[in-house]
């Protein structure tokens, strides 16, 4: 054997063993892929149990990787659609009744097999084919998205300044209150919750608070104008933070807003402040986990489900109800809770109890509406609100 | 190494053309050639202004005449996003930004340019820039928290009116400071305000301290001086800081958003809500009109200062 013969057959085994290393590669490349942690793009509520995504992990049997998410739709589309979302993000997080059509017909997500999620079978009637939410979670009738929080929003008011409860959005658009009321500064909610009062008080003819007509839009921001020329609303609040504010500082006695801007603003001051149940109705949401196109291609679809899993497990629910007051999406909860006395103290307990008799009873009040972020008239809202805005 | 010089000097006298060799070698010394990177240096504010101002403005232009979609835009030529700002409450509600921000600007200017007057002659040269730099400090916490934190001071409960009631001034609290076109104003001018002492600032470090003493020895009093002498050469520097503050005036959402009233917006928040609701090409032509209006203010201002001046110290 010549120097050179012993070069090419070295060679040649070099490369046989390479070649077979690349096809082995490419065979079991998606275990190799699952390997690597979700990488999920999503807002920091989205987690319990600990500060970090430690005990999300441990419960799901998964590695989790979190980029933090706004809660801005145009952000989620600009990312997901022009930007490199579906390179950086296996799942994401985003508002049911809108989010999931527009990804979902920008093909940037991909459908979901509820049959991969053991805990499907716990997840709340309504979220069925033909329940009051089941659009909110699919596209053309396909299911795209897997909710995981939600809730009913209401009235918060200042109970030891006003001394009785307070169970009708007539409060909060009444003279008494003028100059001490706030409403959310989005036309999504506060136009709907407006209409619902409008509506259920036989003061408007309006079909669907979801889902106004040009007139019926109209009619409902005529009606805030006129109040809002009266000096009625000290402001429209922005932001957690802000809306928080207003309540603490007791700069106004009655806002509309998220469930959690009460509790913090209880919390933070000690004061009387409560979250009513309005008669007439509320508007609902959720928010919502969707797999990524990206996601599904890079082999992360096991990771995934297994997350779903958890979300929609009474272990996720009874700590996001207890933690920060919004609905769990499964049934079993208030079971779970009691049959594991070690988690849960006996004030926690009756503190999920009464919250869920609370939700409950939010949820079931007939007037309720679904949020829907993208209206077809959405046109008519956005000019009527740039109106109000005016005036 | 004299009788070089001495040559080519002799050959360019006799009008001889001499080229130099061709660069030979690699490719990046021919690029850089004789000068190195020198001579690339100069193209870097070019290509700095053509990257991140020229580039992104074209676009807002163009994807402002794309037609909306349901959840994006595709492109094809519409003016309906301009035609629905000007007919509609927008342009009121850009027209009310506007005003708001001129008299933001009126009074930081009569509250921040007699600072700046004073730091520069009054203050000793070696500690005028100290004094200056002081005005740095509220820019080291974030623009939101300062912001935020006139909340506590203006509020119902705040101090202003904590202070008021307890000194016996007002029986009630004063409520117009806060969630009005005044509370954005105050905030407006407390944030901005020391762009105007900056840009004063300069303009007045253009003002030899000697011409005071001129005006002084005319009999000049200050008032005179003030409008005679000081502010036609100051002006290319109140001017600017005067722009930066209108236009932040105009485009900082968070102004209006923690301090303004039931729905108030200026022009950055017209833009933003229209980006909330997927109306991309409305608020791409929001912020098309925003710049246009930006760069007829300069054009204006340069026509009528000669905005140069604000980089080339009197002689």
């Amino acid at each position: 054997m010549n120097q050179m013969s012993f070069t090419r057959r070295a060679f040649l085994q070099t490369a046989a063993a390479a070649a077979a290393v690349t096809t082995a590669s490419a065979l079991f490349s998606i275990p190799a892929f699952s390997a690597e942690p979700l990488k999920i793009w999503t807002i920091g509520v989205a987690k319990v149990g600990a500060k970090d995504w430690s005990a999300m992990e441990k419960q799901s049997g998964i590695k989790i990787a979190y980029i933090s998410k706004s809660a801005r739709a145009d952000e989620a589309i600009q990312k997901m659609v022009v930007g490199d979302g579906n390179k950086l993000y296996d799942a994401m997080t985003d508002n049911g009744g809108g989010m999931e059509d527009a990804l979902a017909s920008l093909k940037v997500i991909v459908p979901i097999d509820s049959s991969r999620i053991p805990n499907w079978k716990n997840i709340l009637p309504r979220y069925l084919a033909g329940g009051e939410a089941a659009d909110t979670i699919r596209y053309d009738g396909e299911l795209y998205s897997v909710p995981y929080i939600s809730n009913a929003d209401s009235l918060a008011f200042n109970y030891g300044e006003i001394g009785q409860e307070l169970t009708s959005w007539e409060a909060l658009f009444d003279s008494q209150f003028r100059g001490r009321a706030a409403m959310q500064n989005d036309f999504g909610p506060t136009l709907t919750n407006t209409a619902i009062y409008l509506k259920q008080s036989g003061k408007q003819d309006i079909m669907d608070p979801s889902e106004m007509t040009a007139k019926e839009v109209e009619w409902v921001c005529k009606f805030l104008i006129d109040l809002k020329k009266k000096g009625h609303f000290r402001t429209f609040w922005d932001g957690f933070g802000n809306g928080v504010d207003l309540l603490a500082s007791e700069e106004v006695l009655v806002s509309s807003c998220w469930e959690p801007i009460q509790v913090v603003a209880a919390r933070k001051t000690g004061k009387d402040i409560r979250y009513g149940t309005m008669k007439e109705g509320h508007q609902a949401w959720n928010n919502m986990w969707m797999l990524t196109r990206g996601g599904k291609e890079r082999g992360q679809e096991d990771a995934f489900y297994k997350l779903m899993n958890l979300y929609l497990s009474p272990w996720f629910g009874a700590r996001t109800l207890s933690g920060l007051g919004f609905t769990p999406q499964m049934k079993g909860v208030m079971e779970y809770v009691k049959s594991n006395p070690a988690d849960f103290d006996a004030a926690t307990v009756k503190l999920i109890e009464d919250r869920l008799v609370r939700k409950e009873a939010r949820i079931s009040v007939a007037g309720n509406s679904w949020q829907n972020v993208f209206p077809k008239n959405l046109r008519d809202y956005q000019d009527w609100w740039a109106r109000l805005q005016a005036a | 190494m004299s009788s070089d010089i001495e040559a080519e000097s002799i050959s360019r006298n006799k009008g001889e053309l001499i080229e130099s060799p061709p660069p030979t070698g690699l490719l990046i010394d021919r690029i850089l050639g004789e000068d190195g990177l020198q001579k690339w240096v100069f193209y870097l504010p070019v290509a700095f202004v053509v990257v991140f101002f020229a580039i992104p403005l074209a676009l807002t232009y163009v994807w402002s005449v794309f037609e909306r979609t349901r959840f994006w835009m595709e492109p094809g030529f519409t003016l309906f996003s301009y035609i629905n700002f000007f007919t509609s409450a927008r342009l009121e509600n850009f027209l009310f930004s506007m005003y708001h921000s001129a008299i933001a600007v009126v009074i930081a200017f009569a509250v921040g340019f007699p600072i700046a007057v004073f730091v520069r002659r009054r203050i000793t040269e070696v500690a005028q820039h100290r004094v200056i730099l002081l005005f740095i400090l509220p820019f080291m916490v974030s623009e939101i928290l300062r912001v935020f934190a006139l909340r506590p001071v203006l509020q119902r409960n705040g101090l202003v009116n904590t202070v008021l009631l307890e000194v016996g001034l007002i029986d009630e609290p004063i409520t117009v400071i806060l969630f009005s076109p005044t509370g954005v104003i105050i905030g407006e001018v407390l944030t901005f305000l020391p762009f105007i002492v900056f840009a004063g600032f300069l303009a007045m470090e253009a003002v030899p301290k000697y011409i005071f003493e001129i005006c002084e020895d005319l009999g000049a009093g200050s008032w005179r001086t003030f409008i005679d002498v000081i502010l036609p050469l100051a002006a290319p520097g109140i001017f600017a800081g005067s722009v930066f503050i209108f236009v932040n005036g105009l485009g900082v959402a968070l102004l209006p958003n923690i301090l303004g009233g039931p729905g108030a917006v200026n022009a950055g928040l017209i833009a933003t809500q229209a980006m909330a609701a997927l109306d991309f090409p409305l608020a791409m032509a929001v912020s098309a009109i925003m710049m246009t209006t930006l760069l007829v203010l300069l054009f204006i201002g340069h026509k009528l200062f000669d905005l140069t001046r604000i980089m080339t110290p009197i002689s």
